[in-house]
């Protein structure tokens, strides 16, 4: 594959590397790349093995539950069937109430990584990982099998695709997701075989429907086990379910796949699967696009193919190798890719040097946007591109921007958040507990109480979750606030990066600022908010 | 002349969002529509298109593929009875569509049984497309770009409608209730907006707990799947015709300022004649009713209901989908009709599959081809369209229903005969209408 020279290598593209490889950065950070080769500056950016290691946040591996909970769950079945009914329904919500809160903490630790210059890179290749092998919560409804998924996409992220794509085949939060867990050999379900070929590695039109019902077959056996230890009662929350491979509910019969004949279990089918010549196409065309926005031209497409097959599947190389390819600099595709929801939000945060806003807000914020974290539309992931814009979304990154920029001290609401939501996802506020003796949430002055309670942590939550006007120490210098022609292209080589501003948008850039200098906080405030509530910066 | 309604544009752009602290600068694309607009338009948000001018279609999605043979039911079937021998409806659990016929609705379509007994519903039964695809993905964009299941497309139906027909119209043409622009709506000249009720959207699946107080829902969804949403517009813009990303900004920018508000005024001056169901489903039915009421001139709203991916549980499921949709749609219906619009109004349904015949052994059932859809509104003739097809094994098509109808000439039907245009432009050829209007 084509490398770029170091003779090519320059702030803009550092910029843009920057930008669509992590998160985007500083003029520093391009500064540092920039003066790099360009192999070296890829490199640079994912960093060293051991980055992989990953503490998880207490919340997820702690249970959440009291025991009150867990021996109401335990003991639902005794109740009377209206009891049942009712209790079941406030345990119910309670359980949702919890994972909820659970999922805002590993949001925040994600983003935390994600913002984290050492990090980044190797982050958004997790963040393509959780789109393309989507898992949704709404079916797992359990916060520690979806951090192990997350985890292990983290540690194989740079080693061969295979060791993903059969990581994924025996992940339990994915043997839920696609019902793999629940396949029997006299009833296989066809649900993982499917995806696995059409999303996963192949695309449609690369299979038949029969291979799909033989893999289908070939998976039986692989499935998810809640370990019990003896006497001690099952329990999702502080046991999660791991992977086992049952051999009594394996189909061990013949199978033919691809054309090729034998008793196959899943590892088999992984491996008949990324030998398929469409298995290195469709994987390397979706990279190309994830990083880009764009389809490969055909002439790319071969390269990228030849590429990975080169590095016989292996990822971190193959990166590198895309990240230095100048094609992957091409003009045309300048201005092509949309930054996702949860890039735009970490890019912002870090280009503006501010901290992320809490946990719950940040979630918040990109689920707004059209990208929950861990809540994937459907299996297809998200669509992304043009997708993530529409009237309403790119109404609120205007709006959300202005928070990031100006601040939300002084704001009686949060756009139109349930500050409620928000503060029981920040733990300021407990779901009543529902009890099997004593007064149900139905009576009117529990419901009173809850509803007081529930407006003062709201409050309380506005509190918390208030975002400080970004500091501008970092963002202008004395000298730039003397002369607003420069504090213009001061800002916009930090916010755009690798862009060519046009002669109309430094118009409009240069009117925000005004023509006064020394420019004061509130003119500063407003030519960035210019430059981030336009068109131009919703692209990287 | 002209200049003038230029400039006036542009101010009203520099005070739009952000309170006038923009200046902004007029994208490429505008140059020419905007000159046609205040040309034409002068203050209106949408221009009359060619034809029946006023006429209004609402799409009605149901997302993950609809178990049709359980919604409308041939209960007398024997074949059914055998392929179904736990889900499979009794002629007690059904509402039949009159004496003589063998087919009725799930009885969780009590609202639709009556609007079929007032005249005002058609069942297209057996409606689908040659050499069906199971994927949901590929099966959604197939019904959303109308092309032959072999071909793809850039564009989507609805797209190419307002590309024909419409061009010079404002984005508010094609409103979409919800947060994601369908797949239907790709276009040369991309149009539509996105405007949703509130209310959240309710996660219906086999052990679903219906939420009730409005007080509790705050962290809390009801358990079970989505299922595939289907098909936006994303899903085909990348494919073969590249929309350019920041004209697309751009444009949207616009769209942001001009019509949004509009919606919400016109939102505000339509009242709801009835009440709604307080599902999200029933809230923005109650919205598109308010839209139509507050005068907007809309041609096509677009509202997608998902989770119809039962592949387990599907009993109960089905049942709360099915009384989700009904209610809210028999709603909208009478409460146009106390408008006096349900005569420019057409509901259309439609799911991108329907079920395999014979159930599986997790009580639920795997993605099918062919199925039965709704026409509904004041114009429709009602009554039974299309055949019912065999469901013998021997005639199905590995195991599923094969079609009778090809769904385009449903889309033909509906264009022609209310929304006033030639299909074959947008269809890219002729196909046979239905008798579903008068």
């Amino acid at each position: 594959m084509a490398t770029l020279p170091a003779s090519a290598w320059d702030k803009e593209k550092a910029g843009v590397l920057l930008q669509r490889a992590g998160f985007g950065g500083t003029p520093q950070e391009v500064e540092a790349l920039a003066a790099m080769q360009p192999w070296q500056a890829a490199d640079s950016l994912l960093g060293s093995p051991d980055l992989a290691r990953a503490e998880p946040p207490a919340s997820v591996t702690q249970p959440g539950l009291t025991e009150q909970q867990r021996f109401l769950r335990r003991r639902l079945d005794l109740l009377t069937p209206k009891d049942r009914g009712r209790k079941g329904a406030e345990l119910y919500r309670a359980i949702r109430a919890e994972q909820e809160k659970r999922l805002t903490d590993l949001r925040g630790w994600w983003f935390e990584r994600m913002a984290n210059p050492a990090t980044a890179a190797r982050e958004k290749v997790v963040l393509f990982l959780h789109g393309h092998f989507a898992t949704s919560e709404e079916k797992v409804r359990n916060p520690t099998v979806l951090f192990q998924q997350n985890q292990m996409f983290r540690e194989r992220a740079m080693g061969p695709w295979s060791d993903l794509v059969l990581g994924v085949a025996q992940d339990p939060a994915m043997l839920i997701y696609l019902d793999g867990a629940r396949s029997r050999p006299e009833q296989p379900n066809e649900n993982f075989a499917r995806e696995l070929f059409e999303l996963f590695t192949l695309g449609e039109g690369n299979y038949s429907e029969k291979d799909i019902q033989e893999a289908a077959r070939a998976f039986t056996g692989w499935t998810v086990r809640l370990p019990k230890k003896a006497g001690e009662i099952m329990d999702e929350e502080t046991t999660p379910p791991s992977f086992v491979n049952n051999p009594k509910w394996h189909d061990s019969k013949s199978k033919k796949i691809f054309g090729k004949t034998g008793s196959f279990d899943g590892e088999d089918v992984v491996r008949l699967t990324l030998q398929q010549p469409a298995a290195p196409r469709w994987i390397t065309g979706k990279l190309w696009r994830f990083y880009t926005g764009s389809n490969p031209t055909e002439e790319t497409h071969r390269e990228l193919v030849s590429t990975w097959e080169e590095n016989k599947g292996q990822l971190r190389p193959f990166l590198q190798a895309m990240w230095t390819n100048p094609s992957f600099y091409a003009p045309e595709l300048a201005r092509q890719r949309i930054k996702s929801p949860v890039e735009w939000l970490v890019g912002l945060c870090r280009q503006l040097e501010r901290p992320l806003p809490a946990p719950a807000l940040a979630s918040e914020i990109t689920t707004q946007l059209g990208q929950k974290l861990f809540a994937p539309p459907n299996v297809k992931g998200w669509d992304g591109g043009i997708t993530w814009i529409n009237t309403t979304s790119l109404e609120k990154r205007y709006e959300y921007a202005s928070w990031l920029v100006s601040g939300t001290l002084g704001m009686r609401r949060l756009g139109d958040m349930d500050l409620g939501r928000l503060a029981i996802q920040s733990g300021l506020l407990e779901v009543p507990r529902p009890m099997i003796e004593g007064t149900p949430m139905e009576e009117p002055d529990m419901k009173k109480e809850f509803a007081e309670k529930r407006k003062a942590a709201a409050r309380q939550a506005r509190e918390l979750l208030a975002v400080s006007p970004a500091p501008l120490a970092p963002l202008a210098a004395p000298e730039d606030r003397q002369d607003p022609a420069r504090l213009v292209s001061r800002l916009s080589t930090r916010l755009l990066p690798g862009e060519t501003t046009p002669p109309e948008l430094q118009t409009r850039f240069r009117k925000a600022a005004g023509e006064t200098a020394p420019l004061n906080d509130a003119a500063i405030r407003q030519t960035i908010l210019a430059i981030v509530q336009s068109p131009v910066y919703q692209l990287g | 002349m002209k200049e003038a309604g230029l400039k006036t544009r542009r101010e009203f752009l520099r005070t739009g969002l952000l309170g006038g602290s923009l200046c902004w600068t007029v994208p490429g694309f505008l140059q020419n529509t905007m000159l046609s607009l205040h040309a034409a338009a002068d203050g209106q948000l949408v221009q009359g298109v060619t034809g029946k001018d006023g006429n209004i279609l609402v799409v009605l999605q149901l997302a993950g593929g609809n178990d049709g043979l359980n919604t409308v039911v041939p209960f007398d079937h024997d074949d059914y009875r055998r392929a179904r021998p736990t889900l499979g409806l009794s002629e007690k659990q059904v509402l039949r569509l009159g004496p003589k016929e063998k087919v009725g609705l799930h009885s969780a379509l009590a609202g639709l049984a009556k609007s079929y007994e007032a005249g005002d519903l058609a069942v297209v039964q057996g409606v689908g497309y040659p050499n069906p695809n199971r994927s949901h993905f590929r099966s959604t964009e197939i019904w959303a770009t109308a092309t032959d299941a072999e071909k793809s497309s850039s564009t989507g139906w609805i797209g190419r409608y307002f590309d024909n027909a419409c061009t010079g119209c404002d984005a508010a043409v094609g409103v979409t209730l919800g947060s994601q622009t369908p797949q239907a709506f790709a276009a040369k000249t991309p149009k539509g907006v996105l405007y949703e009720a509130g209310g959240r959207r309710r996660r219906l699946g086999a052990d679903g707990e219906p939420e009730s107080d409005g007080s509790m829902t705050m962290a809390m969804e009801a358990d079970g799947e989505d299922g595939p949403a289907g098909g936006s517009i994303g899903d085909i813009a990348g494919s073969s015709g590249k929309i350019d990303a920041l004209d697309f900004l751009e444009r949207t920018e616009m769209d942001v300022q001009v019509t949004q508000k509009e919606i919400a005024a016109a939102s505000g001056r339509g009242k709801n004649g009835v009440p709604y169901p307080g599902s999200w489903l029933g809230n923005q039915f109650a919205l598109i009713s308010r839209l139509i009421a507050g005068g907007l001139k809309t041609r096509i709203y677009y509202v997608s209901q998902g989770g119809y991916d039962t592949h387990t549980g599907q009993a109960g499921a089905h049942d709360r989908l099915l009384r989700e949709m009904g209610d809210a749609v028999s709603a909208f219906l009478a409460d146009l009709k106390a408008q006096g619009n349900l005569g420019r109004v057409t509901l259309m349904t439609f799911s991108e599959f329907g079920r395999r015949v014979k159930e599986n052994a997790s009580g639920g059932t795997d993605h099918g081809a062919a199925a039965p859809l709704f026409l509904a509104g004041g114009g429709v003739t009602a009554g039974l369209l299309g055949e019912m097809p065999s469901l013998a094994p021997r005639d199905l098509d590995d195991g599923d229903i094969k079609f009778n109808v090809d769904f385009r000439s449903v889309y033909a039907t509906v264009l022609e005969k209310h929304l006033g245009v030639k299909s074959d432009p947008i269809l890219g050829r002729a196909f046979p209408l239905l008798k579903a209007y008068g």
